[in-house]
């Protein structure tokens, strides 16, 4: 991988790539009151590659044990590369500690799989119990990626409280209880009557419906939390904001099965065609057509699938980015996002080609360039100077329970 | 290793106290235990233990870590690294790793051969312990769950006489009669009418599951029920439903680690190869089972080969009847219009390929409908499947008889 050339900062802040000494004179430097900083990142996807395979090798060979250790390498890694007007940001968990969190959470994680076996109750209330935990998790895990995060020396702190975890998750929380406190009417539970497959339908539309409402709760209350030495950052983006950006990738996601039908449709037809011109084709054994029947079955299936994650998933990423990021301001920081959801889209089928092409070899070289292009998208201006940011007190680190549970279940708690 | 004698080596850079955003224009020395900051107005002494000190990579500003919040940091990594190991500091073997190709070329083979192996003995070694270690009274929960969950989907009471349901049971129980104890589990056959078509299912918890279609192909032949009843047995004393539950968890969170940071799209492919490759494992183990059953009450394995020879009769009955009937829709819309005649033709095929899925006689419980493939020899058609070709599995049983003494 060639050495990347650094887009200069755009305020007065010099780059850090320049030669020590001068950079040094950074320290002295009086930034102009009004300050842009740009975001570089610098990672490169040959040595991301070598740090993952080498990586994975020993988390494979200790049986998960040394995972705490390859996630902290990896996160540092990337915060290493991310320069925030020149200055990177610094991470620094203790994988120990981290250790402990994903025993805890393994266990959780095998009585919840494990539960659903047995009874359908069971599953049920292990379900209940996962959710009733997850806003704490998600509290915490926010609290140990933060406070161990850092920029020019100071900490970056998560200042949410349990209760707000709670109340973020009344729009899920809300219907969820409407579907267990019906099932108490349900005599028999391995034989549900009919309306409770009604129940069940309306409360997952209701939460298909209120899941904007849900996204806009989970985002203001992780942004309303961001805090770095006397900045607190505050969360404007409204409810309406996040109904717009639903109804539009609902308009993207039937644009993009109307293409695929006329696909399907394309295909059905020549192969009727052929079926017709050339019936031999198609008239070998029985076995032989049913198997290449569930072939073509699957490999529908998993198109539609890559086209979902390669086509809408990147057009939303972008689309969120934009709206999260430019509604989060703190008392003089403000915060720009201008990621084109075109560039996302291109990247995301390149990565897509590339990462199936090479069956999985790329993906390192995904992760960097998705990375890259999401953090170059983003700039910063500072009615203040940076010199003078002064921390009180120290952040709290919260539980590695939590941070190791966002991995597991596979939420996104990243930020 | 620290030198102890060596005079400290220096390095310019960049002093965060933790307090405040404003950097400071130091002076780094190191000694290989300690590191010192000297700068205007600073002169602190950190023991290198408590820092957390950072690894050499290509790319990426160097940050050490102080306890209690601050950094020292330097963007020059190359004249970082050269005072590191002038102080006498050294990599550790992972970034020495890391930062070789070489060795990266030899951890990706290694990690292909782990991956291969995890698949191959690991995961079902593994499955095979945790299952011996896991209760019997848990496969009691599992089954008696199970079953009700496939009563109400997929199956209706049988419509057959209870007395012809208990001359199954009876030739099962006299064909088992003559095992040692510990060789055959705990079972209990129960009949169902279903949608399955020609079918048997075995539970965890010893319940075994015959569709009258399977009697009703067979001609309520004994000695084949028996046969098709016994490999049912082998998956009950196998434990295979148990095993393959294991199996998959253990698989999931292999495929995960590998790419599941990418894509949990691109985890279930690999899922679903490793998956199919377990149960063809199991079909072959359940069908010793059947053979041994069979030897034991002096049957021939031969009888197997009669009961596949039933099913390919079954499908090319089936395939007729689709056939039949989707050229009659055709007929009957080509009539109706001209124009959707070519859609006709691709309907037809849907009809016949899900009326006759699966029939050979079935391991796990919540096994969806696989192709069931008589010459479709084709690599993507194995690598799918769930059970041996049928042809491969016929040949099993013909051998089997032939090397039995009767």
């Amino acid at each position: 991988m060639t050495e990347l050339t650094l887009p200069m900062p755009l305020g007065a802040a010099p780059s850090f790539e320049d030669e020590v000494p001068r950079w040094g004179d950074f320290a002295d430097t009086q930034p102009a009151p009004a300050t842009t900083l740009s975001i570089a990142f610098t990672g490169s996807g040959s040595e991301y590659f070598r740090i993952w395979i080498v990586n994975l090798l020993l988390t494979l060979l200790t049986v998960g044990i040394y995972y705490p250790w390859a996630k902290v390498r990896r996160l540092r890694y990337f915060h290493g590369n991310t320069l925030i007007g020149g200055a990177p940001l610094g991470y620094h968990a203790d994988p120990k500690k981290m250790l402990k969190g994903y025993l805890l959470v393994s266990v959780l994680l095998l009585l919840y799989s494990g539960a659903g076996h047995f009874h359908a109750v069971a599953g049920l209330i292990a379900f209940i119990a996962v959710m009733l935990i997850w806003p704490a998790l998600l509290k915490s895990s926010m609290q140990f990626r933060l406070a161990n995060t850092s920029w020019r020396g100071l900490r970056f702190r998560f200042t949410g409280d349990l209760r707000g975890a709670y109340w973020a998750m009344t729009p899920l929380f809300l219907p969820a209880l409407c579907l267990v406190a019906s099932l108490v009417f349900v005599p028999d539970k391995n034989k549900p009557p009919l309306w409770y497959g009604y129940v069940t339908a309306a409360v997952f539309g209701a939460i298909a419906l209120l899941f904007p409402w849900l996204l806009q709760r989970l985002k203001a209350y992780q942004h309303n939390h961001y805090a770095l030495a006397s900045q607190h950052t505050r969360f404007q983006a409204t409810v309406g904001m996040f109904y717009r950006l639903y109804a539009k990738m609902v308009g993207v996601y039937l644009l993009v099965m109307v293409g695929v039908g006329i696909l399907v449709a394309v295909v059905g037809i020549v192969a009727a065609v052929v079926a017709r011109t050339s019936p031999k084709l198609f008239s070998q054994g029985f076995n032989e057509k049913s198997v290449w029947f569930v072939v073509a079955m699957v490999v529908v299936g998993l198109v539609m699938m890559l086209m979902f994650v390669a086509l809408i998933k990147p057009y939303v990423t972008a689309r969120m980015q934009n709206l999260v990021w430019a509604h989060t301001r703190s008392d003089d920081v403000r915060i720009l996002s201008t990621l084109k959801a075109r560039s996302m889209l291109w990247l995301s089928v390149k990565n897509w080609f590339l990462v199936v092409c090479t069956l999985g070899l790329y993906w390192p070289f995904a992760a960097i360039a998705r990375a890259r292009m999401q953090l170059e998208a983003i700039g910063i201006a500072s009615q203040i100077s940076l010199d003078s940011l002064v921390q009180h007190g120290r952040a709290t680190e919260g539980e590695a329970a939590g941070d190791a549970a966002g991995d597991l279940f596979g939420l996104d708690i990243g930020f | 290793m620290p030198s102890m004698l060596a005079p400290p080596a220096v390095l310019p850079g960049l002093y965060f106290d933790g307090q405040q955003g404003k950097g400071h224009a130091v002076q780094l020395h190191l000694d290989g235990i300690a590191l010192r900051i000297v700068g205007d107005g600073i002169d602190r002494t950190v023991a290198l233990r408590s820092m957390q000190w950072p690894e050499r990579t290509r790319h990426g500003v160097r940050i050490a870590h102080l306890d209690g919040g601050g950094s020292v940091q330097s963007s020059d990594s190359a004249a970082w690294d050269d005072w590191c190991r002038t102080a006498g500091l050294h990599d550790s073997l992972v970034v020495r790793l890391q930062q070789s190709w070489r060795a990266v070329a030899v951890s990706g083979v290694l990690l292909v051969a782990l991956v291969v192996a995890l698949q191959h003995w690991g995961v079902p070694v593994a499955a095979r312990a945790v299952v011996a270690l896991t209760p019997r009274t848990v496969d009691a929960a599992i089954g008696d769950y199970t079953l009700g969950a496939v009563d109400a989907q997929l199956m209706q009471p049988s419509a057959l006489p209870a007395q012809q349901a208990q001359h199954v049971h009876d030739a099962l129980a006299k064909a088992v009669a003559g095992m040692s104890a510990g060789s055959v589990p705990q079972w209990n056959l129960v009949l169902r009418a279903s949608k399955l078509g020609p079918n048997a299912l075995a539970l965890p918890n010893g319940t075994i599951i015959l569709t009258d279609d399977m009697v009703d192909m067979v001609d309520g032949n004994e000695d084949v029920l028996v046969g098709v009843l016994a490999h049912e047995l082998g998956h009950v004393q196998q434990r295979h439903g148990m095993r393959m539950l294991v199996q998959v968890a253990a698989l999931g969170a292999i495929a995960s680690a590998v790419v599941g940071d990418f894509s949990s799209l691109l985890a279930s492919v690999p899922m679903l190869l490793g998956q199919a490759s377990y149960s063809r494992q199991a079909e072959q183990e359940a069908d010793a089972m059947a053979v041994d059953v069979l030897r034991h009450a002096h049957l021939s394995p031969a009888v197997m080969v009669t009961m596949f020879d039933k099913l390919a009769e079954w499908r090319r009955r089936k395939e007729l009847e689709a056939k039949a009937k989707a050229e009659e829709r055709q007929a009957k819309e080509s009539r109706e219009s001209p124009e959707s005649a070519a859609q006709a033709g691709e309907s037809s095929e849907t009809t016949q390929a899900t009326t006759g899925t699966p029939a050979s006689p079935d391991a796990s419980a919540k096994e969806p409908g696989a192709p069931s493939k008589d010459d479709a020899q084709s690599w993507l058609g194995i690598a799918f499947a769930s059970h041996p070709a049928d042809a491969q599995r016929v040949q099993f049983f013909q051998e089997a008889a032939r090397n039995t003494i009767r």
